[in-house]
């Protein structure tokens, strides 16, 4: 019950909202306006993270310096009446992400999976909108010569205590000064990669403790070749999920033997009960 | 008028062309129209500049009913004090507007030197002013009126052309029953509100401003959190905000009608204790005495705030002479509910923003009461503070705010990034239906950030109930007597079923300039499709004598078209 409850407050301006806006006949923004809005709508519907340009895992303060920013450039005070609509998405969309309860519902209806690092655990910025490309250097490769940090400072950073460089904010530069930095790489480590890829491939770059045998062998690792780890990753990921659906069923369909067991007592009192009104019957029959 | 062309200020592309567009445009005047002064002040292009009507800044909110023309206190030179009291100057206006004459505020304001009478039957009070031994009446909207047509040419002489579109700074306490009749005021001389601002609110759109010449422009600067007090002769505010980067976040605002005539009729009636019964005729020596009690008082509250001790010495011309000293301790003692009040507002607005004292970087005292050495006091205690923010000048920052606010809102841009602010709203109080007989259920609660939009799904009472009755309110009581009415529509057309059954969805939509409209229609069950459109309402509705209304209402329909929530909104 409270579940659907939160459901429905959760996206006020989705489906009711829409009908509003068709049938109602004052016209608040002009028709363009509106027009644009619908087919957008349309065409997708974009995540609270989306809308504010901010990554899964950011701080309340980086919301909340994405919100503000954005406010500035869409509130209506300053946009004028057309800025209405995505103003109140951007404030529904700030009211969740701020509240740990609500951010972590929403997280779960989206299907997202936000894992609490550290503030700082490797895992890149976003300056801006999310695109469908995002940088990423594989450390293995990288042989620490800062010429990606002095091409584009916003963007990459040195990790000091690996001696390699990493990416910090995605697009923190324009997009020449991102190329040139690319190009700069004497051995090619800076890769683009979907933007579905990176969050796996920040994760497992990042080198693990490894498991010693006394005190040999310890010490920390990671894989040789990320991109191929990052594909077997996704794969051990999806046989997990089947493996989880089936276990699933497997657990509807079995019953405990306690319950077995009354199920098999109830059957036969039943039959016991019926063969029972047929004596009774027959006596009666005979009585008579 | 023409639609404006909006242009979007960005921190580096301010062409040469959006410089000469603003400049064509209108840019509105702020307005801060007090219980007792008013002040206006416009973006002149690179500042906020103050006007000045007879060189001064700030002008005393009054009209004077005299012989046929009324003259208000912009362009009337008083021979001071001697003419409020002869019973034909109107003043205390904004704290009268859009009060029925059950309200005690309405009833607090008999000792007024005018002529204020209550039937208690929830119609507007009878207000009069003594023309030729005559009672002249009047209303709030028309004193305002008149007052605001005298603001208006005053303006348009300095600015030497048109003025139509003004930013209006308001208390936090004001119903939007009472905003209507503001704005209506307004349209009568010839003003467009653009927007109306609490009043601490336009104080933290200054703020953020003087915050950005301090920290430069950047988002990332470090949050302010400031808690902005503002107390004048009629309403005390109470706001606090979040600010950085030249946007000020309102997280929470609370207010009430006390302010300085509070005072001032406490110490009355504590020097005079028999006042009420001694002026209760309001004739015209009457009238004479209870103007030089309130001026004697006036001054001596004023000295207070400097000295520790004071003479009060006041011949009230009907043999009755006051003569007494009276001091700092004394004055506060007979004040004591209004302070009390000032501490709880703080209090209030300090849990509702869920912000604790010890967060709180900055305090901003404004308002004519805030030279009061207890007031001072009661907020740097309450805040657990040691200094007030000095920076804002009391008297100008709410005038300051709504001048900045008006430029924006015009949609003019600065080059040198001055105007690059903004503050986003809050509503000061919820608003919601009545249903399950005589509940309060909000819709969208107070201090929700605006432009806002909820809705919420209600069913019906009874059985084969074919009509609803939508009956809106605004207020945080839970027993909807104690709210205040805005409108009320009939849904019809719900297909017959058993109770429980309909679905009946309710919307409120609140945009930034504080347009409130409410929607309302029934859904088929299961799907979220209308069974007829949606009826679109623009609240509020009605209009005098709303007091009658609620009552009506419910003699005629009783409970016939009842409704009832179906969930429970979440408590925030």
């Amino acid at each position: 019950m409270l579940g659907s409850v939160v459901s429905i407050h959760q996206f006020p301006h989705m489906p009711t909202s829409r009908c509003w806006r068709q049938k109602s006949t004052v016209v608040r923004c002009c028709v363009r306006a509106e027009e644009r809005l619908r087919t957008k709508k349309k065409k997708k519907k974009k995540n609270y993270y989306e809308l504010l340009g901010v990554c899964v895992d950011s701080t309340n303060q980086e919301i909340k310096e994405a919100y503000r920013k954005l406010q500035k450039k869409y509130h209506p005070d300053i946009a004028g009446k057309k800025g209405h609509e995505y103003t109140l998405m951007l404030n529904q969309a700030y009211k969740v992400l701020m509240r740990e309860d609500m951010r972590r519902d929403y997280d779960a209806s989206i299907g997202q999976l936000r894992v609490s690092f550290g503030p700082d655990l490797g895992h890149s910025s976003w300056k801006g909108p999310f695109r469908p490309q995002a940088l990423f250097v594989d450390e293995n490769a990288c042989i620490g010569c800062r010429e990606c940090v002095h091409h584009a400072s916003n963007t990459f950073m040195m990790d000091e205590a690996l001696g390699c460089a990493r990416v910090r904010v995605q697009y923190g530069d324009d997009d020449t000064k991102l190329e040139v930095s690319v190009e700069s790489c004497p051995v090619n480590c800076i890769h683009w990669v979907d933007r579905e890829e990176l969050p796996v491939l920040e994760l497992l770059i990042r080198p693990q403790p490894k498991q010693g045998h006394g005190i040999f062998g310890q010490g920390w690792e990671r894989p040789k070749n990320v991109f191929m780890a990052a594909k077997a990753f996704h794969k051990q990921l999806k046989q997990e999920a089947t493996h989880h659906q089936s276990n699933a069923q497997e657990t509807v369909e079995k019953e405990t033997p306690a319950q077995a067991e009354a199920r098999e007592n109830a059957s036969m009192k039943l039959k016991m009960e019926k063969s029972s009104g047929i004596w009774k019957w027959v006596y009666e029959i005979l009585g008579q | 008028m023409a639609e404006p062309t909006y242009t979007v200020a960005s921190d580096s592309e301010t062409s040469g062309v959006e410089k000469s567009s603003s400049a064509s445009q209108e840019v509105a005047i702020g307005i801060d129209l007090g219980t007792s002064h008013c002040s206006v002040a416009v973006w002149n292009g690179s500042q906020v500049e103050l006007l000045r009507s007879r060189n001064q800044k700030l002008m005393r909110s009054y009209v004077t009913f005299k012989d046929d023309t009324p003259s208000g206190g912009v362009s009337n030179q008083l021979s001071q004090e001697y003419e409020m009291l002869s019973g034909a100057a109107i003043f205390n206006i904004v704290r009268l507007i859009g009060r029925v004459d059950t309200d005690p505020v309405v009833h607090a304001s008999k000792s007024l030197p005018f002529l204020v009478q209550t039937l208690d039957i929830g119609v507007r009070p009878f207000i009069a002013a003594l023309v030729n031994n005559m009672w002249r009446s009047t209303t709030p909207e028309e004193v305002l009126a008149i007052y605001l047509v005298e603001l208006r040419a005053m303006a348009e002489m300095q600015l030497k052309r048109p003025v139509r579109n003004a930013v209006l700074t308001i208390p936090v306490s004001f119903t939007r029953f009472q905003l209507t009749r503001m704005e209506r005021a307004c349209a009568m001389a010839g003003l467009h509100v653009l927007r109306s601002m609490p009043e601490p609110t336009a104080v933290a759109l200054l703020y953020a401003q003087q915050q950005n010449v301090v920290q430069e422009s950047t988002v990332s600067a470090s949050e302010k959190i400031a808690l902005i007090f503002n107390m004048g002769a009629g309403y005390c505010d109470v706001a606090l905000t979040a600010t950085a980067g030249g946007v000020s976040q309102i997280k929470a605002l609370s207010g009430s009608a006390i302010g300085g005539e509070d005072m001032l009729q406490n110490l009355m009636h504590h020097l005079l204790p028999n006042m009420d019964s001694l002026f209760s005729g309001h004739r015209i020596n009457e009238i004479k005495s209870m103007g030089l009690l309130r001026v004697a008082i006036q001054d001596a509250i004023h000295k207070l705030s400097s000295e520790t001790s004071v003479q009060v010495d006041v011949d009230l011309g009907n043999g009755t002479k006051i003569c007494k000293v009276v001091d700092r301790e004394e004055f506060e003692e007979v004040n004591k509910n209004v302070f009390e009040k000032c501490e709880t507002l703080i209090k209030q607005c300090l849990r509702d923003a869920k912000t604790d004292v010890e967060d709180v970087n900055d305090v901003i005292l404004v308002g004519g009461c805030s030279s009061i050495p207890k007031i001072r006091n009661l907020v740097l205690g309450t805040c657990k503070s040691e200094t007030i923010n000095t920076e804002m000048n009391p008297w100008e920052a709410a005038v300051r705010g709504a001048a900045l606010e008006g430029a924006i809102a015009s949609g003019v841009s600065d080059p040198l990034g001055s105007l690059d602010l903004l503050t986003i709203q809050v509503i000061p109080k919820s608003i919601g239906i009545r249903a399950e007989g005589n509940t309060f259920v909000p819709i969208i609660n107070r201090n929700t950030t605006m432009p806002s939009r909820k809705d919420l799904t209600f069913t019906t009472a009874h059985d084969n109930q074919a009509e609803a009755l939508i009956i809106v309110y605004e207020g945080d009581e839970k027993s909807v007597e104690n709210n205040t009415l805005l409108g009320y529509f009939k849904i019809t057309g719900i297909p017959p079923a058993p109770k429980g059954v309909p679905e009946i969805n309710v919307g409120v939509d609140i945009d930034t300039s504080n347009v409130l409209r409410v929607f309302a229609g029934v859904l088929i069950p299961g799907t979220q499709q209308p069974v007829n459109p949606f009826m679109e309402v623009r609240m509020p509705t009605v209009d005098d004598g709303h007091g009658w209304c609620a009552e009506a209402l419910l003699r005629k329909y009783g409970s016939t078209v009842a409704l009832v929530p179906v969930q429970k909104k979440i408590q925030q």
